[in-house]
């Protein structure tokens, strides 16, 4: 229980750090090109308890996949899943695209940064990254879903 | 992997999403999607015209890595786990609708559906993955 807090405290300060430089820095002047898509800044702001409430969701889900069938295989299984769930996103996205004007630069450069967070889980292990942070904190003694060959 | 099992399971899963995402955004939800602010989602005609092949490609792509990850870390289990999977994956989904209230001028109403219906939705997508791609589905590579 105590790797689970500690992987899961771990995952968000990394999430919400990286959030806060894609969409709040990198991608700052692209989401400016729409601003009939989104709130006002003010009205962000007094709703940013959503945001972080929704990145904790994002880990704690992350972490629980990860445990609950996943954990087995250490730091390379945590990037492995973080790229496969990313990949996943990426379709999701494509969906959010068909249905709402988003300019498709701002939904390539979302999934190019998505992808590149996990991407870093492989390459530096460490209090920086999600999977690899999952990876290396969280490693019980055995998956409560059976493992399957891969 | 078993490769023809993990396809089974695939097709299943995404005729599955795409009828149920046509009833629940195209019939359940029309009239709280026409409430929402103008400009926010693109025209009817428009999407059907030039955008519904990247919804059809993103529900394929999504439902192929929802299946890959189960199928090859976690196969097994039957339909029971592969429901467990589902609501987590949807856990993961909803987080990430709450993101999406706070930046874009979305309704406590969408929102909500979204939450449930994402639950539902995964739930017995996965269930539908687990129960295809079972232990004993194993014995082939």
């Amino acid at each position: 229980m105590k790797r689970f807090i500690v992987a899961f405290l771990a995952a968000y300060i990394f999430i919400f750090f990286w959030g806060w430089l894609l969409n709040g820095v990198l991608l700052k002047d692209v989401y400016a090109q729409t601003p009939n898509l989104w709130r006002s800044q003010s009205e962000m702001m007094s709703l940013f308890h959503w945001i972080i409430i929704g990145q904790a969701l994002v880990v704690f889900a992350f972490v629980m996949i990860y445990a609950s069938g996943f954990a087995g295989g250490g730091v390379i299984a945590g990037i492995r899943l973080g790229i496969l769930l990313e990949i996943a996103a990426i379709g999701m996205r494509m969906g959010f695209y068909a249905v709402q004007p988003f300019p498709g630069n701002l939904i390539v450069y979302g999934s190019v940064g998505g992808l590149i967070e996990m991407i870093i889980v492989g390459a530096i292990v460490g209090a920086i990254i999600v999977g690899a942070i999952v990876g290396a904190i969280y490693k019980p003694g055995a998956p409560s879903f059976p493992p399957g060959p891969s | 992997m078993n490769w023809k099992k993990f396809f089974i399971a695939f097709i299943a899963a995404f005729v599955f999403i795409f009828i149920f995402e046509w009833i629940f955004h195209g019939i359940v939800l029309k009239e709280t999607y026409a409430a929402l602010p103008p400009g926010l989602m693109r025209p009817a005609e428009e999407f059907m015209k030039h955008f519904f092949h990247w919804l059809v490609l993103g529900q394929l792509v999504f439902v192929f890595f929802f299946t890959m990850i189960f199928a090859s870390f976690a196969g097994g289990g039957g339909a029971g786990a592969g429901a467990r999977y589902g609501i987590l994956v949807a856990l993961l989904g909803f987080g990430a609708n709450l993101i999406q209230f706070a930046v874009h001028p979305l309704t406590t109403r969408v929102l909500g559906f979204w939450g449930i219906g994402g639950l539902i939705e995964l739930a017995i997508a996965g269930a539908i993955i687990g129960a295809i791609y079972k232990p004993s589905s194993h014995t082939t590579t």
